[in-house]
């Protein structure tokens, strides 16, 4: 039993630091890129972009100059989807349920907040945007791992992995989407480097070979980041993990109408776990994975309804 | 002037010894460099304030300083006994004025003084408020005279603040000095979230086997919050916020993921004025509506209680060695700073003549606003104040400049002395418990006395001896 505000924030804390490690991956990816001028990289570098909702910029005008479009994504505050917005409001929402964590956890987090928003930041990421990016990731790796060992396995930790497993299977969702579905505009990613760096930014480089070998194709590209069973970054890994947080932190809640939000995620996580490739090809990536991404929106609906956001008559006492 | 680490013939108190002893074999860089330790270390826990600038956020830590100030056995057992007889006092005070008013009756304080206050709320009539505890936490601010004699200049019975940092000091003191706090043999703080717990359970002890106890927070935009946020989780309760709670049928809940759960005990740190929009300010946001009408019923237990705010009020305050008197008939132990009423004419004809010597304290202020310190002051400061004090004399009290005593800081590398005072805690529900330790407060202005960290002062921690070594510290002739 928790607060019904600290476990939304515990959630959003979740949601936000995945989102800000996604997103430094994605960033380190493209300065990577930009090293080759080749059209690979300008494909590896609009997949980027993209994965992270900035279409808008020219991939070859990125390209030309990644480190500046890379701080804009890192330190602009008026931008919602920049690594520090993300970072602030994880840290805020942190902030908000302290009681809630441990020193250790905290401290994790409000360092790097303290690093990426302090008066030298900028200055330390023009020196090396791309240890700078790494730091924030292993810092975030850090943050995880002391959640891991220091805060109890119980409910407020389970919401905290909900936003973690759900933002990381929309967000690889999301990638899948702009490489191999119709958003990629029919250029398929088929060529080795742009494959690689799309590995890179799902952090699946090495998981990746060690089953499939060397051998790139977009097919098992996909069945790794769908289907696979134990890499912590497929979607498959994501729903499964929801789905056991949500089944556990709901064993004491009370009855509510709608569907339940751990039968949503078991659905999902039954769905991809039994899934073939063929189902893929034959609805077409886009519409397979906008499915997957409808599905978890309505998980957190229900999340919502369930734990946050219910109706008060219903709760009351007789 | 006294200094609470040397004596007037420039000898270490013998209190201090072992931290001189020290301190004396650091060089500048290695204290300067344990003095950063600290001030990091309170960034990384957040220990912090938030400055909401034009161009960006920034946040800062209150500023402290690495060497304790030293308490002997002796002074503070007088300090001890001191504290508690003013709070029981105190606490039969609030009882008699929201219940028999014998004390108003009896003419020993005046009846409009009190009911005149807006601080007074007349919604607590009456009011079954258990062990005649009204004020549960209370920090009451001490100085030391010229002669180092220990005296109360304020009592603070609403939401005192600063415990947190008592704590924050202490760790930080224990890393920085680990070896002269084990010789010098410190008493433990280390317990007040547990004794603190245990004076708000003993609020609804008679009528629950375990109650449930929250901590109610304004929010994190409180500057504050950081305090609110540490006594919840070394409570082990929830830290709730207005919008978390609800009333129903006069039972308080709050909403949790498995549906509502009763609520017994609150400890708030709301001010009256906002804790519920139906009985108090309607516009609040922070508060509960219905909150109050559920304490009335009993079944809740606001702490502190409403209405406590009516006896920690400046011009009240002159009158609580008579309280004292009235209730327990005994002297008060901790004097009180001689205090000119200038609702009394000729009180208010002697502040008038001498401004450059007093220090003017509206009432209803708190803070170190609205202050006027006379010899600090320029010619024009000292014109505009009076003509304030004139157009409302009972708004203003006044009391002769104190030379507060100093205490060795820090200051850009270098030993300086700064003006301190004290502030201990006092717990008061079934029992009542003073907190051997305190936050010593610090004027980081060369020869400032305000100490108020709003306007510009610090913190250091504050050790309580179990013993006295040598000779007791008792108060000598000015210097």
């Amino acid at each position: 039993m928790m607060l019904a505000r600290v476990a939304d924030s515990l959630y959003w804390v979740g949601r936000y630091i995945e989102r800000a490690e996604h997103f430094c991956r994605l960033s380190d990816v493209m300065l990577n890129a930009a090293v080759d001028r080749t059209d690979s990289a300008r494909q590896a570098a609009h997949i980027a972009l993209s994965a992270v909702g900035e279409e808008d910029i020219d991939p070859e005008r990125a390209l030309e100059r990644p480190a500046d479009t890379v701080r804009t994504l890192m330190f602009d505050r008026e931008d919602s989807a920049s690594i520090v917005t993300s970072l602030a409001r994880a840290r805020e929402n942190a902030r908000q349920v302290r009681d809630q964590i441990t020193t250790e956890t905290w401290e994790r987090l409000n360092l790097l907040y303290l690093r990426v928003t302090g008066p030298n930041a900028q200055a330390v990421y023009d020196q090396s945007p791309v240890a700078f990016l790494h730091e924030i990731i292993a810092d975030l790796h850090l943050f995880k791992g002391a959640a891991d060992a220091t805060m109890s396995h119980g409910e407020g930790w389970r919401f905290l992995l909900t936003g973690v497993y759900l933002e990381r299977a929309q967000l690889i969702a999301r990638l899948l989407d702009v490489c191999f579905g119709d958003a990629a505009g029919g250029y398929l990613v088929n060529d080795h480097f742009a494959q690689l760096s799309v590995l890179r930014m799902a952090c699946a480089l090495e998981p990746y070979l060690r089953v499939y070998t060397a051998e790139m194709q977009p097919r098992l590209l996909i069945q790794f980041l769908l289907f696979d069973e134990e890499f912590p970054r497929s979607i498959r890994f994501c729903a499964a993990r929801v789905q056991e947080h949500l089944t556990r932190a709901s064993r004491y809640a009370e009855i509510f109408d709608g569907p339940s939000p751990e039968r949503l995620a078991g659905r999902l996580s039954a769905r991809l776990e039994f899934a073939e490739f063929d189902e893929v090809s034959q609805m077409g990536a886009s519409a397979y994975l906008a499915t997957i991404v409808q599905e978890c929106a309505r998980i957190h609906e229900a999340v919502y309804e369930a734990f946050v956001a219910y109706p008060l008559e219903r709760r009351l006492p007789a | 002037m006294f200094d609470e680490m040397f004596k007037t013939d420039g000898a270490v108190r013998p209190a201090y010894a072992s931290l001189y002893a020290h301190i004396a074999t650091l060089s500048p860089a290695e204290l300067e460099d344990r003095q950063k330790t600290l001030e990091r270390s309170f960034l990384l826990q957040g220990i912090t304030f938030t400055v909401y600038g034009a161009e960006s956020t920034t946040e800062r830590i209150i500023p402290t300083d690495l060497f304790p100030r030293i308490i002997d056995g002796k002074t503070w057992e007088h300090v001890e006994t001191g504290l508690t007889q003013r709070l029981q006092a105190m606490n039969l005070f609030l009882a008699d004025i929201y219940g028999q008013q014998s004390i108003l009756k009896d003419g020993v304080v005046p009846r409009e003084l009190i009911l005149g206050a807006p601080s007074y709320r007349r919604e607590m009539m009456d009011i079954y408020v258990p062990h005649s505890a009204y004020a549960n936490v209370c920090g009451t601010d001490l100085i030391r005279n010229e002669t180092g004699e220990v005296m109360v200049l304020e009592d603070n019975l609403r939401v005192p603040s600063g415990v947190s940092y008592m704590l924050a000091n202490r760790d930080a003191s224990k890393r920085t000095f680990p070896d002269a706090f084990g010789a010098a043999r410190v008493r433990p703080i280390e317990n007040y979230p547990d004794l603190l717990l245990a004076t708000l359970k003993s609020m609804a002890s008679e009528w629950r086997a375990s109650p449930q106890v929250v901590v109610l927070t304004p929010g994190v935009y409180n500057s504050a919050y950081y305090e609110h946020a540490y006594l919840a989780r070394l409570m082990g309760v929830p830290l709730v916020e207005g919008r978390d709670l609800v009333v129903h049928d006069n039972m308080v809940y709050m909403r949790t993921t498995l549906g509502l759960r009763r609520v017994d005990v609150i400890y708030r740190r709301v001010d009256d004025d906002f804790i519920d929009p139906l009985t108090f300010r309607r516009d609040s946001a922070l508060g509960v509506a219905g909150l109050f009408n559920a304490y009335r019923s009993g079944s809740v237990m606001i702490c502190n209680a409403p209405g406590t705010g009516v006896a920690d009020d400046k011009a009240v305050y002159a009158y609580v060695p008579e309280i004292i008197r009235y209730y327990l008939n005994e002297d008060a132990i901790l004097p009180n700073v001689e205090t000119y009423l200038c609702r009394e004419p000729v009180a208010l004809q002697h502040t008038l003549e001498n401004l450059d010597k007093l220090v003017v304290k509206a009432v209803g202020a708190s803070g170190g606003y609205g202050m006027l310190i006379g010899p600090h002051a320029t010619q024009k400061q000292r014109d505009d104040f009076a003509q304030q004090i004139k157009a409302h004399p009972a708004n203003y009290i006044a009391q002769p400049t104190l030379k507060l005593s100093t205490a060795p800081c820090l200051i850009d590398g270098r030993i300086e002395s700064r003006h301190v005072d004290l502030r201990p805690f006092i717990l008061s529900g079934a029992k009542t418990v003073v907190t051997p330790g305190a936050l010593t407060r610090v004027a980081l202005t060369k020869g400032s006395l305000v100490v108020n960290s709003s306007q510009g002062g610090g913190s250091k921690d504050t050790w309580i001896l179990s013993d006295t070594p040598g000779e007791p510290d008792r108060p000598e002739a000015a210097s």
